[in-house]
């Protein structure tokens, strides 16, 4: 606002519409190298979903909107000034806890979990999905006002703040969604410099209590997943089915791949849930390892322009914001094309911007309208004119 | 430093900001590092394997099962064709729970046991996955559209069109063509390698009748394609095929037009007809009544139509008649006269004074001639092998036979095909008995007797024929001798058949040809010797075939024959008294062939007829045999038979003043 009132005064009118434009450009807060990656990566998503969809226009359309939704929505929370993110944030969780609240009472189930609201004049959503951004937003906002490495009793205080929601999640019985937001708090402490040991030591923990969680609490079906995970063909049309057909998609398509809409696996259906989950298998396969490395790439170079966002931020909430922020969809990221060549159990995770969704999708453009907010913040804080 | 005045070093705060963003970073780098070595490990290491797996999972090979050849008639006449009709299948790897399934598929379609049986045998088979079992053959239009409503409830059941076997002719054809059938583990475990993968795709198999001989002809070769299936066993494309060949069409020789006429010349009787061309042996019709409709079979027929069928034990529909041994009874007089003229036992000149009887010398027992149960009694006096034949002396026989032995007796008879199967392509043809010393004492442990020789003398005893044999021998006699073995098999795809063992059978040589004359004019008399003021000096088929038809304008070479069931005691056989039950009367046969003394036309056809339990050769079984002829030589053949006839005899007044239609009844 300031340096268009800038303009104006210094006598815009002899200035030709070209430069006009450009100086307008600079003024909103936009960054390029961040929204080409983004939409790339959907570029991507839409072209695979095309493929696995068997050019199923409606979902391709759908999915086209959405992500047009979500390009508007993280432009909008890119011109957000920081310190009213900061302030906001309580008040976004109270309000994420309440939709949470009111999912258990009115939720919609689909596909096993019941995480959707369906409000009146509202397309239907899910609050978890915002979670993922809200819990990182208001550790950092809770962590970066409190002297940093936290001390135990903060980081009992943030644990509070995630397992709410996290717990409320998993009442939804949506055990991937409650992962990634429990996640997101985890790394928040981590960037906030929680110490180590305690990081190592609760590691260890998991891992000594897992045993116990496996004989006494864990579901026959995620037993079969990790039992499936360990060798797929003792239940070659059960349990393992998906990892298997999912290897064969990604093995068979060698190093450039069988084509777009070539991909004999996904176009003859042996690719599960092809469409979400097992999406990178129809990427793999069509593309080969020349695109699988190409995906990868585009979203290595999102991480590494979102990490460079963060170190360059002004101050800790934004730091720790931008940073939780980054490693979230690097972890979900991760573990999705993790599970589907079998590096992990199968956990039913999307691959962000690639796989259908809705209102993931939206809530990852709010997260990176927030980095973009965050880069714009402290660009105007360095430059000499602010 | 004191909880809430502490000093914030930012600065120290962002430094161990960055190291953890560092430490996040190399993460990063490593977790990606290890995600792009596994898949360089599935996509260029293991490409090979899973590139075959993906393959293996999309590719399948099935079977194109032939078309089976169609089988026309003589005159191109389809007697067995393939119709489209919509079958019931299961691919059971679709299916989720195949017993639920098959319950609730019983409520939309009649599934009977053996259905059940059958596709359960079919699941233990070794098959292509993702093929189709079939469950049951021919849903009716109902059935089709419960199933089409209901489909979507039942993942992997499909309704797939197929060519059935359709016989139009129904039973008319159900014993000479056969049937097809579903293919069953004992002829699944008969075939050759070459065999079952030959049998593939094919779910029916011939069963009986020429659909059973000419298997190998009718069923084609297996196809094969290359198809894409989707994960629910879809055909998405054909990549690749080789086309089946389908079976050979074949023509018989039957004509379903003489096969109809026989089937209902037979009337309301049990019996059979077989009717054969002498010129090329082929197999005109071939009748055994009752019969069954032979579509039940094929798509696999409910207990409800098949225990009456096997539970009839007098009309036995599915028993084939015209290819079961029967005593042939006088049947087989004329080739034991033509034995008797070549051996030099009798000569034209030969009489005996027949009494009516027959003794051996000094064997007390007395061989009664069988007809001659009347009151009258007596025999016919003095007898030529001539007047033996048309008024079929049974005393001459006796005479003849005792003279001639069991062993010329066998080594002649034999060479007109008795007690062996001269058919070409009837492989399941019985082949009756021709007794002989051997014989006997192999199957019965027992010498032969002298008396075996005389009841054999006129088909009685041991002695076993079947129609297709007694056609045969005549058709033998009607040739003058030259063999032409009976056959269906007309010509395939168009092209006329040659069989290899055509002239594998010795043609019978007589001392001098006018013996056949000789034996063909006496078997005429047994049609046209009129009645005459001589006593018994008529055709024993005189009244019921020429004298029934005074307008026929040709001559038909017959003799009649009455096969004796049950042994009754002869003094009870002539007591009037007696009523014998319909299951125990005396079968009645004819032989015969037409026209006959021709001076234009070689005879064109052979024929046999059997009437179960009909009683009398000549007033029974000799019109079925005329309606067959009439039905060959007028209506389809439509020859000019036209000669200048002598005019025949008034008939004179009978002696005795019988009424000649008793007669004729009562002397064979």
């Amino acid at each position: 606002m300031n340096s268009r009132d800038y303009v104006q005064v210094s006598g815009a009118p002899q200035m030709r519409p070209t430069v006009r434009a450009m100086r307008w450009l600079a003024a909103v807060k936009i960054d390029f190298s961040l929204l080409v990656l983004v939409l790339s990566l959907c570029c991507f998503g839409l072209a695979a979903l095309y493929s696995a969809s068997d050019g199923d226009s409606g979902l391709i359309r759908r999915q086209a909107f959405i992500v047009g939704l979500g390009v508007i929505a993280m432009l909008t929370v890119a011109q957000f000034d920081m310190r009213l993110v900061r302030r906001a944030t309580m008040y976004v969780y109270l309000g994420g806890l309440a939709l949470l609240g009111l999912v258990l009472w009115i939720g919609v189930e689909a596909n096993g979990a019941r995480s959707w609201l369906d409000l009146p004049g509202l397309p239907s959503f899910q609050p978890s999905e915002l979670m993922k951004i809200v819990v990182p937003a208001v550790l950092a906002g809770y962590l970066s006002s409190r002297p940093l490495p936290p001390r135990l009793w903060h980081i009992i205080v943030a644990g509070v703040l995630v397992l709410i929601p996290t717990a409320l999640i998993v009442l939804q019985n949506d055990m991937g969604t409650a992962m990634l937001v429990a996640m997101a708090g985890f790394f928040v402490l981590l960037l906030a410099g929680m110490s180590l040991k305690l990081v190592v030591a609760g590691g260890l923990l998991v891992l000594l209590a897992s045993p116990l969680w496996y004989v006494f609490f864990a579901l026959e079906h995620q037993k079969n997943r990790i039992l499936s995970f360990i060798n797929p063909y003792t239940d070659p049309a059960g349990a393992g089915y998906n990892i298997i057909q999912s290897q064969i998609a990604i093995g068979s398509g060698g190093v450039y791949g069988k084509g777009f809409g070539e991909g004999d696996q996904s176009r003859l259906d042996f690719i599960p849930e092809s469409n979400t989950d097992f999406i990178f298998a129809v990427i793999a396969e069509e593309f080969g390892f020349a695109g699988a490395l190409v995906l990868i790439g585009l979203y290595a170079l999102l991480l590494a322009r979102g990490l460079l966002i963060a170190v360059n931020a002004h101050n800790m909430f934004a730091r720790l914001l931008a940073g939780g922020i980054v490693l979230i969809v690097f972890f979900n990221v991760y573990v999705n094309m993790a599970m589907v060549v079998g590096l992990l159990p199968v956990i039913g995770l999307p691959l962000p911007l690639i796989s259908r969704g809705g209102t993931a999708i939206v809530a990852l453009f709010v997260g990176f309208g927030l980095l973009m907010s965050i880069d714009a913040h402290s660009r105007r804080s360095q430059s000499p004119r602010d | 430093m004191t909880g809430r005045w502490h000093f914030r070093d930012h600065e120290a705060e962002r430094r161990l900001f960055n190291r953890r963003v560092l430490l996040a970073s190399s993460a990063i780098f490593l977790l990606l590092a290890i995600l792009v070595a596994k898949l360089v490990d599935l996509q260029v290491v293991q490409y090979e394997y899973f590139s075959a797996r993906s393959d293996g999972n999309r590719l399948h090979v099935q079977y194109v099962p032939p078309q089976r050849g169609v089988i026309y008639d003589r005159s191109g006449t389809l007697l067995a064709d393939n119709l489209p009709v919509y079958n019931l299948t299961i691919v059971p790897e679709e299916v989720n729970d195949l017993a639920v399934t098959l319950d609730y598929l019983s409520g939309l379609v009649e599934l009977s046991d053996s259905d059940l049986e059958t596709f359960e045998n079919q699941l233990r088979r070794s098959r292509v996955p993702y093929s189709s079992v079939p469950l049951r053959y021919v849903l009716t239009e109902e059935e089709k559209y419960r199933v089409a409503v209901n489909g979507h409830r039942m993942p992997g059941v499909r309704m797939e069109p197929q060519l059935m076997r359709h016989y139009p002719f129904d039973s008319l054809t159900a014993h000479s063509v056969g049937y097809v059938s579903h293919i069953d583990q004992q002829e699944l475990d008969a075939l050759d390698e070459t065999e079952f993968e030959n049998y593939g795709g094919t779910t029916h198999i011939g069963k009986t009748g020429v659909e059973r001989t000419y298997e190998h002809l009718l069923h084609g070769q297996v196809g094969y394609e290359t198809v894409e299936k989707n994960n629910r066993g879809r055909v998405m494309r054909v990549l690749a095929s080789t086309e089946a060949i389908a079976g050979n069409d074949i023509a018989l020789h039957l004509d379903h037009r003489l096969q109809i006429a026989a089937e209902a010349a037979l009337g309301d009787y049990r019996g059979a007809v077989v009717a054969i061309e002498p010129e090329t042996g082929g197999i005109l019709a071939m009748v055994s009544k009752p019969a069954f409709n032979p579509n039940l079979f094929v798509t696999g027929i409910s207990s409800r139509d098949y225990d009456p069928l096997v539970n009839d034990t007098v009309n036995t529909p599915l028993f084939d008649r015209s290819i079961s041994p029967y005593p042939p009874g006088s049947t087989i007089k004329p080739f034991l006269g033509l034995a008797g003229l070549q051996l030099g036992l009798v000569d034209y000149e030969f009489t005996i004074d027949d009494p009516g009887y027959f003794q051996l010398p000094g064997v007390s027992y007395r061989w009664n001639n069988y007809t001659m149960r009347t009151a009258i009694g007596g025999g016919h006096g003095i007898t030529d092998l001539r007047k033996a034949i048309y008024q079929s002396s049974d005393t001459f026989f006796y005479d003849l036979g005792h003279r001639m032995g069991i062993d010329a007796m066998h080594d002649f008879m034999s060479l007109f095909g008795f007690g062996g199967n001269l058919a070409l392509d009837i492989a399941y043809a019985r082949s009756g008995v021709l007794p002989s010393r051997d014989w006997k004492l192999e199957t019965r442990g027992e010498p032969w007797y002298p008396g075996d020789t005389i009841n054999s003398s006129i088909g009685q005893g041991y002695m076993w024929a079947t129609p297709l044999q007694l056609a045969t021998a005549a058709s033998m006699i009607a040739n003058e001798g030259r063999v032409v073995r009976p056959r269906m098999l007309k010509s395939v795809g168009g092209e006329p058949y040659r069989f290899e063992e055509e002239f594998s059978a010795a043609d019978v040589v007589l001392e001098d040809p006018d013996y056949w004359r000789y034996m063909r004019d006496a078997m005429t008399m047994v049609v046209h010797r009129p009645y005459s003021n001589v006593f018994r000096d008529y055709g024993t088929a005189y009244e019921a075939i020429a004298r029934a038809d005074p307008d026929m304008n040709y001559k038909i070479a017959g003799k009649t024959g009455t096969a004796q069931v049950v042994g009754i005691s002869q003094s009870i056989r002539s007591s009037t008294e007696i009523r014998v039950s319909e299951q125990n009367k005396d079968h009645a046969l004819f032989i015969a062939f037409a026209p006959a003394g021709h001076p234009r036309i070689e005879p064109r056809i052979a024929l046999a007829v059997f009437v179960e339990n009909g009683e009398h050769g000549s007033t029974v079984a000799g019109p079925v045999a005329k309606k067959v002829t009439d039905a060959w030589l007028l209506d389809i053949l439509q020859l000019d038979l036209t000669v200048e006839l002598e005019p025949e005899p008034a008939p004179e007044q009978d002696p005795l003043q019988l009424n000649p239609s008793e007669v004729a009844a009562l002397d064979e």
